[in-house]
């Protein structure tokens, strides 16, 4: 397993981020449910190494990320895309991408075969050479995905990647989701449940810091069936039921 | 020979766009390489908003506007501006708010500790530099220059820590610019002198120990969590 999590628990002062969850995912595409502060970005600022937990056991990758020697061993295999992804305007898209590689210290050999690589595969070739500022939100959220992929992660975390991609670069995301999933545990956070559907093989709903399910997208939808909960897909309709029945 | 039909034309043009997007690192990020041995701490280094070429030659005009006030009155206002520079830089070298990419550069393997620290040495190196050059341009290098130097290390981590602290560069530079203007105008209230802040030999330890348990307190923000129990 690349991701062990055993009541894991973030807070924020006296609020309960993260509470209590437990998780366990090996090479493929997990899609992470929820509404609007239901947790998800917290618990992949976690899984991210970016903020450490309040209590609970993590194992990512095999190792501790609570040590720093094996924390450094963790992110030289991971790839992240926050939510609110900065950029340095004044760089291009290869600047970018290879400034990740250096930092995630993919080997100086391999660098710039690494860079294209990733470029050409969230298909930004012909704006290869083009300063950020010039490109749209669609374009830059693909430029995340490539420094993301740059260092070819065994652990790929994902938050709301396909916001601002139009419905083309979104299929030809969900094949690149599919892809990367071969290999790697890609854990993928989102509001949209086609995109569940289209590319996860597995599910975890959170609602208020808690996972309160877990299964494949048709357990999620058989939840669904022959209820009255609201949604115009059957997948949606899954996600409204539990949510209900969590919260009921 | 190989046939025409078993080229991997994929896998070719991946190494055509490496050569023809390779970026040439420059002079300086080379020479950061091989001293840090570490090309991500290089570039890291390279692309610190306070050692951008703009804000250089901004220090640059306002010391140079230091030195001309110090020949033309001869009170020494390049070591009283010093470490209100050299504070604002440091603050602004690193950090959230800074670095667009700030929340992407705390997963990488490349410490953001040591990204921290590479960058505050580098830009108090430069802006010490160009102190020492702007007091020997003002011909005062000899008398001031422990004077002015205790106080930037010390107002230079006092950036840093609130900084630190407070995940704000502005609230450091404030906190930093704001602590030297309170030291200069208790100096003068007391002694009657501008420039006791920076002549006052008495006030050297106080600054180191100042700067020490700064730099104490930014060693501790930046401590490495112990995230399992």
């Amino acid at each position: 397993m690349n991701v062990v999590t055993a009541d894991l628990t973030r807070r924020f002062g006296r609020t309960v981020a993260v509470a209590g969850v437990t998780l366990d995912a090996g090479p493929g595409v997990v899609g992470l449910l929820g509404p609007n502060g239901a947790g998800k970005t917290s618990l992949l600022r976690v899984l991210a190494t970016v903020i450490p937990p309040s209590s609970g056991r993590i194992r990512l990758l095999g190792q501790d990320p609570g040590s720093y020697r094996q924390r450094r061993q963790i992110r030289r295999r991971l790839g992240y895309v926050p939510q609110n992804l900065g950029f340095y305007p004044g760089f291009t898209v290869v600047e970018f991408v290879e400034y990740f590689a250096l930092l995630k210290e993919v080997p100086p050999a391999v660098v710039h075969r690494a860079v294209a690589s990733a470029v050409e595969r969230v298909d930004l070739g012909d704006k290869a050479k083009a300063k950020l500022r010039t490109l749209s939100g669609g374009m830059l959220r693909r430029v995340g995905i490539a420094q993301a992929i740059v260092n070819e992660p065994e652990l790929l975390l994902l938050d709301e990647p396909t916001a601002g991609l139009d419905p083309e670069q979104r299929v030809a995301f969900r094949a690149l989701l599919r892809d990367l999933g071969q290999r790697a545990t890609v854990i993928v956070s989102t509001h949209l449940v086609e995109d569940v559907g289209a590319a996860c093989g597995r599910v975890s709903l959170m609602d208020k810091g808690r996972i309160v399910f877990q299964g494949t997208p048709d357990e999620l939808t058989a939840r669904g069936e022959g209820t009255a909960a609201a949604g115009d897909a059957p997948l949606e309709r899954g996600y409204s039921a539990v949510l209900a029945a969590a919260r009921s | 020979m190989s046939d025409a039909g078993d080229v991997d034309l994929d896998r070719v043009w991946v190494g055509v766009a490496a050569e023809v997007w390779r970026r040439r690192p420059g002079p300086v990020e080379r020479l950061a390489g091989r001293l840090l041995r570490s090309p991500g701490l290089a570039r890291a280094l390279v692309t610190t908003p306070s050692l951008l070429l703009g804000w250089v030659v901004a220090t640059g005009v306002v010391l140079l506007a230091g030195v001309l006030a110090t020949v033309e009155t001869g009170t020494p206002y390049v070591a009283l501006l010093a470490p209100a520079l050299a504070a604002a830089g440091i603050a602004y070298a690193y950090g959230p708010g800074i670095d667009p990419a700030w929340e992407l550069s705390c997963s990488v393997a490349v410490s953001d500790r040591l990204v921290l620290l590479v960058r505050a040495l580098a830009v108090f190196g430069l802006n010490a530099t160009l102190g020492v050059l702007a007091s020997a341009a003002s011909g005062a290098a000899a008398a001031v220059t422990f004077g002015w130097l205790l106080p930037m290390t010390a107002v230079c981590a006092l950036a840093l820590a609130v900084a630190t602290v407070a995940r704000s560069a502005n609230v450091g530079v404030a906190a930093g610019v704001a602590s030297w203007v309170i030291v200069i105008l208790v100096g003068q209230a007391s002694t009657g002198r501008i420039s006791a802040a920076v002549t006052t030999s008495v006030l050297w330890l106080p600054y180191l120990t100042f700067a020490c348990c700064c730099a104490a307190t930014v060693l501790y923000a930046t401590r490495i969590p112990r995230g399992t129990p």
